[in-house]
């Protein structure tokens, strides 16, 4: 019984499969690949069924792409406001990788910043609003005093959580580990 | 300084602070913002330390919740009845590579705007002119191809080469999302 599930699973899904190549989704080359890969996870059985099913484990953000009209005034902005630092040599005149936290390679983050270019992507139905660092060692009054001193304005929010507009008027929380926490509810 | 000196004067003369909070607040704030030497340079220097949390809106925010904790084995916690919220971990985990205490795992916030139902009027926040166009996820144990198989069993649409060592893919709104391994960095290619 169980076998046949996967297999009516498996026939619907090359189906789908076959349906994309002949509508010009898919080439031959990754039709091909993509069947072999099937039926080599199909093959393995339920072990491997259940690793796949389990999804994957996030060790973390890698990267954000922030796409506006001049990513030079974006990056002085991530750059003077909240410490992120360019990496070297990936500063190509179009684009730049901003990073901050753990060390490149081993957790750490960056915000790719580019120019906007044009794109055929259908527009999704979703959109990322703001994203919200987290400071360490926080402490209100120093806080808010370093963001006026780079010449920035608190838009909103409360004592341990606050939001900057950056010069795209794009919302950015910062907060600490008490008021903004996942687990806080 | 001179408009911090007079809020705070004023938060002052209404009572909303007391005259020794006024003190402690006028000489933090002096003494941060005029006193010379690298270390009064460095308090008005912010370090972010890592993402706290990214707020993703769409039509029906358990739709995409449920994908979320499909493909990337997420819990859900806190849900109110516009949006959820998907931790990079389980409660009391320390982020990846993180020894400070008080950064807390990254999480999503997965939420469907508000619909019209009283309460007061919110100000309307100006058109940013800017927008995150996707997101990459650093995950554990990273194979390109062993990845694409997994997705595939998954039932995750669109899935197709990012960089040199990502794959990208849509989510069930459509929105494009990115998976790695530890290698990809701001200082590899790709």
């Amino acid at each position: 019984m169980q076998g046949k599930r996967e297999d009516h699973g498996m026939e619907r899904f090359i189906a789908d499969l076959v349906k994309s190549f002949e509508s010009g989704k898919v080439d031959r080359r990754e039709f091909c690949k993509t069947v072999a890969l099937a039926a080599t996870v199909y093959a393995a059985g339920d072990a491997a069924n259940a690793q796949a099913t389990r999804g994957f484990k996030v060790i973390g953000v890698n990267h954000l792409s922030y796409s506006c009209p001049d990513y030079i005034r974006a990056r002085e902005f991530f750059i003077n406001v909240f410490g992120l630092e360019s990496a070297p040599g990936k500063d190509n005149g179009r684009q730049a990788n901003l990073m901050f936290g753990p060390e490149p390679g081993k957790g750490g983050t960056y915000i790719l910043t580019h120019n906007a270019t044009p794109s055929n992507r259908p527009q999704p139905e979703a959109y990322i609003d703001h994203f919200c660092f987290t400071l360490s060692n926080w402490d209100e009054t120093r806080v808010r005093a370093a963001i006026k001193a780079k010449g920035q304005e608190i838009s909103g929010g409360r004592p341990g959580s606050l939001h900057v507009l950056d010069p795209y008027s794009y919302d950015i929380q910062f907060a600490n580990s008490v008021e903004e926490n996942a687990f806080r509810h | 300084m001179e408009g911090f000196v007079a809020q705070k004067l004023n938060e002052f003369e209404t009572g909303k602070i007391s005259r020794r909070r006024l003190i402690e607040q006028l000489t933090l704030a002096a003494t941060t913002l005029y006193a010379t030497g690298a270390g009064a340079q460095a308090d008005t220097t912010l370090k972010a330390q890592l993402i706290n949390h990214i707020s993703y809106t769409c039509p029906e925010f358990k739709t995409a919740a449920d994908w979320y904790s499909k493909v990337f084995n997420l819990d859900q916690v806190g849900q109110s009845k516009n949006d959820v919220v998907l931790p990079f971990g389980k409660k009391g985990e320390q982020p990846y590579n993180v020894t400070a205490k008080d950064v807390p795992l990254s999480h999503l916030i997965v939420r469907t705007p508000e619909r019209g139902q009283g309460g007061p009027p919110r100000a309307p926040k100006p058109t940013a002119q800017a927008v995150i166009d996707y997101i990459s996820y650093t995950v554990a144990d990273f194979n390109r191809e062993r990845a694409r198989a997994d997705l595939a069993a998954l039932g995750v649409k669109n899935v197709r080469d990012g960089g040199p060592r990502s794959l990208r893919m849509d989510d069930v709104y459509g929105y494009e999302v990115e998976i790695c391994g530890l290698e990809s960095s701001a200082l590899s290619d790709g």
